[in-house]
C-alpha cells in the first residue's frame, strides 16, 4: 500500500532520516518503535509533504506522491495525527470535527460526529468548548476522532496513547486494531508503548537516528532481548516498561 | 460632534481597514504587505474617478473600490506571494516583495493621475473628496456612514470566519497549518481568499480616509507607517486587535493634534504624524506584543469572577 | 567548489569571464561608453557621483541588513541626519566665527541667502580653510549620525524581522517629518544654503567633487571589507544566521547589533553630508523614504545582500539604468506623452521591477554573498592540499 525507498529527508539544512525503506503492506498494522530523536516524526512528516524530502521515493497505491501537496494526500484518503498541534486550539470542539471532515459531506460529517462522540463522551460534554481549553488527555482523544472521522484508507498516528491514561490508551490500541480488523484500514503507527503496540501489530521497524535497525514482524522484535532492553525499555524476562527517556540518550550517541 | 471628532471619526474608520487588512494577511500568510500603501490610494482613485467622471455620491463607488483592491491582492498573490510562500521566503523577502509591487502600483498611480489631468482637465493631485459629501443630520454625512459601512463590513467578516465552513477553514489554517492541510483543506485557496479580502479591505479604508484627508498619488505613500504602527498596536495576532490598533491610532492622532495645537500653537500640526508614532513607540516599549499582549481577557475575567475552563 | 578554483591555480578565461561579476562589469562599461559617446562626459560624472554618494549609503545598509541580519527600512533617518548636521551646523559655526547672525535667523531665508556666499568667500580664500571646513562638516555629519544611530538601536534592538522593520521605518519617517518642518534647523520647505569648501577649485570643482566622493567611497569600502572580516563582523553574521545559538556562544547580541548600527549610520550620515555639500544647498523635502531607503535596497538586493563588491556593482548598474530612463524617457517612451503621462515615473516602476525580479528569480543578487571560511585563506588551502595529497596517495 505504502512503499518508501531510499528516503533522505530533514528540515532546512538538517538531515534527520538517511536512505530509509519502509513498506506498509495493505490491512494491516505497521509499527515504528524507537528512541526519541530517531526522526520516526520526521518520517510521519516526509510522508505527509510537511518535511523536505531531498531524495528517494514515497509510492502510495502505485502512484509516487513524494512532493505532492498535505491536502491533495488528504484527498487521496491518508489520515495523519500529527504528534504534537493534532487539534486547533482556538476553535471549539465541534468546528474541530467538522474541520476534520472538510472534505466530507455536511451530513456525513454530522453522522460521523455523532459517532466518535458516543466512542468518547468526554468530547460530547465539552462540544462547545475551544480545544484549547481541553486536558491533554481530551485533546488526544479529540485528535483521535478527527483522524477517524475521515473514513481514510491509510491511517498515519503518531504516538496515540501519550499523555493518555492507561485505561483509556489500551481502549485506543483496541480501537486501533479494530479499524484494522472491521474496516479494512491500513495503518502506520508510531508508538512510545512499544510492547503493547508491537502485540496488536502486524509488521514492525526499529529506528534509530534516522536509520532502520530492525524490520520484521513485530512479534518477533519482541523476542529481540538485545534490541529491546537498548532501545525500547522492555526488560526481556519481565515484559515490563522501564524508563524510556535513559536508553534513548544512549541511543543517539549510537 | 466636534469637527475633530467627525473627520477624526472618518479618517479613523479608514486607517482601521487599512491597519485590519494588514493584520489579516500577516496572520495567514506572514506577509507585511507594504502595497497596502498603493491598494488604499488606488480606492481613493477608483471613487475618485466615480464621483468626478460619472457624478453621483462617493459612496455608491465602494463595491467598485472594493473589487478593485480585491483585483491588486489577486494579482500580487498570483504574480508574487504564491511563488514565495511555496518557497518558504523569509518574512522579509515577503515584505519586500510586496514593496516591490507597491513601488510598481505607485507609478501607476502617478501615470494615472497625468491621464485624468490630461484627458479629463481634472485636478487629481489635490482632491478634496468632502465636496463630493452630503450633510445628514447637520454633520458630513461620512462621519455617519462612514463608522456604520465600517461596522457592517467588520460584522459580515466576522460571521464569515466564525459562521461558514470555508471561514473557520481560514481560521483553521491561520492556526495550524499542517494539521488543516492534513485536513483536507487547500491553503492555496485560503491565502488567495486572504488576499482578495485584505486587498478590498484596503482599498475600502484608503478611498475612506480620503474623506478627512487631502487625496493625492502619495496620501497611501504618507500614511502607511500609521497603517502599520495600528497593526503592531494590535498586536498582529488578531484581526479585530488590528482593526482596534488602526482605529486608536486614528482617533489618537485627531485628538491629540487638536488640543495640542490649542494648548502650544499651531505648529504642532506639521508633526501630526509623530503623535500616532510615539503612541507605537511606547507601545512596543511597554508591550511588545501590542495590544493583544496585554492580559485584557484575564483582567475581565477576574473582575467578573468567571474562570476559564477547568482542564489542561 | 573545486579545488582547482580554491587554490587558484590555474587561469581559464572561459570561467573568468562567465564569472558574474566580471560579466556585469562589462556590461556597465558597455552602457558608460554609450552614454558617453551620446551625451559627453558630464553624465559619466553625474552618474559617477550619484555611485559614490549611493555606494556609501547602501554600504552602511549593507552592513546592518546584509551582515547583522537588522531589516533597516529607516536608512533615510541617518542619512537626514547627516544632512542636515552638514546643513546646519557647520555654517552657523562660521557664521558665528565671523561674527555674523547664527541662532535660529540663520535658517531663515531672508538671512540665509546673504550670509552664505560671505562663509563661502572666506572659504575661497584659503585651502586650508576648505579643507578644514570639509573635514568638520563630515565629522559633525558622522557623529550625529552614530547618535542617532544609537537612539533608534534603544528601542529597536529587542524586536525581531517585520516588527524591528517596520519600527525603523516609521522612526525614518518621524526624522523625516521633524525635517520637513522644523523651519529653525535648515529652513523647513524652504531650501537652506551650504557654504562651499570646493568652490575653491573654480572651473574643476566638479570633477574634484567626483574624486572626493570618490575616495571617501573607496575608504569606506576597505573599512567594511577589514570590519566584516575581523572578529566582529564574524559575530556579526554568527547573530544574523542564528541568534541564539550566537547568544549560547557568549556572544552579546544587544552590545553587537547596536555597535552595527551605531556605525551602519554614522557611514549613512557621511553619505548624506557629501550628498548636500555636492549640491550645496539642503532642501529637506527631497530626503524622502523612496529615495534613501526603498532606491538603496534595491541596489543592495540586485547587488546581492552580504557581499560588499556585489553591492557596489549593483549601485553603479542601477545608477546608469536610471539615469537613462531620465535621459532618454522622451526618446523611448514618448508614446506615453499622448496621454499626457510623464515617462518620468517609469522610474518607480523601474524600481519596484528590479525588487521583484531579483526576489523571483535571483535571491542572491548579482554577486552571492560568498560564504566565509572560518579559518584564514591559507590555512584552508593547506588543508585542502593535504586532502588532495591524501586522495592522490589512496589511489
Ligand atoms: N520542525 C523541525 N525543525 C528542525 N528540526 C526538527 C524539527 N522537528 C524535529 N526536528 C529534529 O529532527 C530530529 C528527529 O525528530 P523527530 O522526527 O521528531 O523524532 P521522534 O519523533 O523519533 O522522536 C530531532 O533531532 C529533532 O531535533
Ligand atoms: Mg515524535
Amino acid at each position: 500500500m505504502l512503499t518508501v525507498t531510499n528516503l533522505n529527508s530533514g528540515y532546512g539544512k538538517l538531515q534527520v532520516l538517511y536512505d530509509l525503506n519502509i513498506e506498509v503492506p495493505g490491512k494491516g498494522i505497521t509499527v515504528i518503535v524507537g528512541p526519541n530523536g530517531a526522526g520516526k516524526t520526521t518520517l510521519m512528516s516526509s510522508i505527509m509533504g510537511i518535511a523536505r524530502v531531498t531524495s528517494g521515493e514515497i509510492i502510495y497505491e502505485n502512484i509516487p506522491i513524494q512532493g505532492e501537496l498535505t491536502h491533495n494526500l488528504a484527498k487521496k484518503g491518508i489520515s495523519y495525527v500529527p504528534q504534537m498541534g493534532n487539534v486547533f486550539a482556538e476553535l471549539s470542539v465541534m468546528d474541530n470535527l467538522n474541520m476534520a471532515g472538510f472534505l466530507m459531506p455536511r451530513d456525513e460529517v454530522k453522522k460521523k460526529s455523532e459517532q466518535m462522540t458516543e466512542i468518547f463522551p468526554v468530547l460530547k460534554k465539552f462540544i462547545h468548548r475551544d480545544a484549547g481549553t481541553l486536558s491533554g488527555g481530551e485533546r488526544r482523544m479529540l485528535a483521535i476522532a478527527m483522524g477517524l472521522m475521515k473514513n481514510p484508507k491509510l491511517m498515519l498516528l503518531d504516538e496515540l496513547s501519550t499523555d493518555l491514561a492507561p485505561i483509556i490508551a489500551e481502549k485506543v490500541m483496541m480501537e486501533v486494531a479494530r479499524l484494522r480488523d472491521e474496516l479494512g484500514i491500513t495503518i502506520l503507527m508510531v508508538e512510545q508503548m512499544a510492547k503493547r503496540a508491537l502485540e496488536i501489530g502486524d509488521n514492525a521497524y526499529l529506528m534509530v537516528s534516522g536509520e532502520v535497525r530492525y524490520s520484521g514482524k513485530a512479534d518477533d522484535l519482541l523476542h529481540e532481548p538485545e534490541l529491546c532492553s537498548m532501545y525500547l525499555g522492555i526488560k526481556p524476562d519481565s515484559g515490563q516498561i522501564a524508563d524510556v527517556a535513559k536508553p534513548s540518550v544512549e541511543g543517539s550517541e549510537e | 460632534m466636534t469637527p475633530w471628532m467627525a473627520s477624526g471619526l472618518v479618517y479613523a474608520s479608514g486607517l482601521a481597514l487599512t491597519a485590519g487588512s494588514i493584520t489579516l494577511l500577516y496572520i495567514v500568510t506572514r506577509t507585511f504587505n507594504f502595497a497596502v500603501a498603493s491598494m488604499a490610494t488606488f480606492g481613493f482613485y477608483v471613487a475618485y474617478t466615480g464621483v468626478a467622471i460619472y457624478g453621483g455620491l462617493p459612496y455608491q463607488y465602494y463595491p467598485l473600490v472594493f473589487l478593485f483592491g480585491s483585483f491588486l491582492g489577486i494579482v500580487c498573490y498570483y504574480g508574487l506571494n504564491r511563488h514565495l510562500l511555496y518557497r518558504q521566503a523569509a518574512e522579509i523577502t515577503l515584505m519586500m516583495s510586496t514593496l516591490g509591487y507597491d513601488l510598481v502600483l505607485l507609478s501607476f498611480i502617478q501615470m494615472y493621475a497625468d491621464f485624468l489631468t490630461h484627458t479629463y482637465r481634472l485636478f487629481p493631485r489635490r482632491v478634496t473628496m468632502n465636496t463630493y459629501d452630503f450633510e445628514l443630520f447637520g454633520e458630513r454625512a461620512a462621519a455617519i456612514i462612514l463608522p456604520i459601512i465600517a461596522i457592517v463590513f467588520l460584522t459580515a467578516l466576522h460571521m464569515f470566519l466564525t459562521k461558514t465552513k470555508f471561514g473557520v477553514a481560514m481560521r483553521a489554517t491561520i492556526e495550524n497549518p499542517i494539521l488543516a492541510g492534513a485536513s483536507g483543506i487547500n491553503s492555496d485557496k485560503v491565502y488567495l481568499v486572504s488576499w482578495v479580502i485584505s486587498g478590498g479591505m484596503a482599498s475600502l479604508g484608503g478611498a475612506f480616509m480620503a474623506m478627512a484627508m487631502t487625496g493625492s498619488p502619495t496620501m497611501g505613500m504618507f500614511t502607511i507607517p500609521l497603517m502599520f504602527a495600528g497593526a503592531i498596536l494590535g498586536g498582529l495576532t488578531s484581526l479585530y486587535g488590528g482593526i482596534l490598533g488602526g482605529f486608536m491610532i486614528g482617533m489618537t492622532e485627531y485628538a491629540g493634534v487638536f488640543y495640542l495645537s490649542q494648548q502650544l500653537g499651531p505648529w504642532v500640526l506639521g508633526y501630526r504624524m509623530g503623535i500616532p508614532l510615539i503612541l507605537m513607540a511606547v507601545t512596543l516599549l511597554f508591550f511588545p506584543r501590542g495590544l493583544a499582549g496585554i492580559p485584557l481577557s484575564k483582567y475581565l475575567k477576574s473582575l467578573s469572577g468567571k474562570k476559564r475552563g477547568d482542564g489542561v | 567548489m573545486s579545488s582547482e578554483k580554491m587554490n587558484g591555480i590555474k587561469f581559464d578565461p572561459r570561467e573568468f569571464f562567465l564569472r558574474r561579476e566580471v560579466m556585469v562589469i562589462i556590461v556597465i562599461l558597455a552602457l558608460l561608453t554609450f552614454l558617453y559617446s551620446s551625451r559627453g562626459v558630464n553624465i559619466i560624472l553625474t552618474i559617477f557621483i550619484d555611485f559614490a554618494v549611493f555606494a556609501i549609503i547602501t554600504m552602511s545598509l549593507n552592513l546592518e541588513t546584509g551582515y547583522t541580519g537588522v531589516p533597516q527600512f529607516g536608512r533615510v533617518a541617518a542619512v537626514i541626519i547627516g544632512a542636515f548636521a552638514v546643513g546646519a551646523i557647520p555654517g552657523r559655526i562660521m557664521a558665528a566665527m565671523m561674527g555674523l547672525p547664527s541662532g535660529l535667523e540663520y535658517a531663515s531665508d531672508t538671512v540665509n541667502f546673504r550670509l552664505v556666499p560671505e562663509i563661502t568667500a572666506l572659504l575661497t580664500t584659503s585651502y586650508l580653510y576648505s579643507l578644514l571646513f570639509l573635514l568638520g562638516s563630515l565629522a559633525i555629519a558622522a557623529v550625529c549620525g552614530a547618535g542617532i544611530g544609537w537612539l533608534i538601536s534603544r528601542p529597536a534592538i529587542r524586536l525581531k524581522e517585520a516588527y524591528l522593520g517596520i519600527s525603523l521605518l516609521a522612526f525614518g519617517d518621524f526624522f523625516m517629518w521633524v525635517g520637513h518642518n522644523w523651519t529653525g534647523l535648515v529652513g523647513g520647505s524652504v531650501p537652506v544654503n551650504v557654504p562651499d569648501p570646493f568652490r575653491i577649485f573654480g572651473g574643476m570643482r566638479f570633477t574634484i567633487i567626483v574624486l572626493v566622493i570618490f575616495v571617501i567611497a573607496f575608504l569606506v569600502f576597505l573599512y567594511l571589507q577589514k570590519l566584516t572580516k575581523s572578529p566582529f563582523g564574524r559575530s556579526l553574521r554568527m547573530i544574523r544566521d542564528n541568534d541564539v545559538s550566537a547568544g549560547a556562544a557568549g556572544k552579546n547580541i544587544v552590545s553587537v547589533r547596536t555597535q552595527s548600527l551605531v556605525i551602519g549610520a554614522a557611514i549613512a550620515a557621511l553619505g548624506g553630508g557629501l550628498y548636500v555639500l555636492y549640491v550645496s544647498s539642503v532642501a529637506s523635502i527631497g530626503f524622502t523614504r523612496l529615495t534613501f531607503t526603498f532606491w538603496p535596497w534595491a541596489f543592495m538586493m540586485l547587488g546581492g545582500i552580504g557581499s560588499n563588491i556585489g553591492v557596489l556593482l549593483g549601485v553603479f548598474l542601477l545608477s546608469i539604468l536610471r539615469t537613462m530612463i531620465v535621459i532618454f524617457r522622451y526618446q523611448w517612451f514618448g508614446f506615453l506623452t499622448v496621454f499626457g503621462i510623464d515617462p518620468l515615473w517609469l522610474e518607480f516602476t523601474l524600481l519596484g521591477a528590479v525588487i521583484i525580479i531579483v526576489i523571483l528569480f535571483m535571491p542572491h543578487g548579482l554577486v552571492p554573498e560568498k560564504i566565509e571560511p572560518m579559518l584564514p585563506k591559507s590555512r584552508v588551502r593547506r588543508v585542502l592540499e593535504r586532502r588532495q595529497l591524501a586522495k592522490e596517495g589512496a589511489k
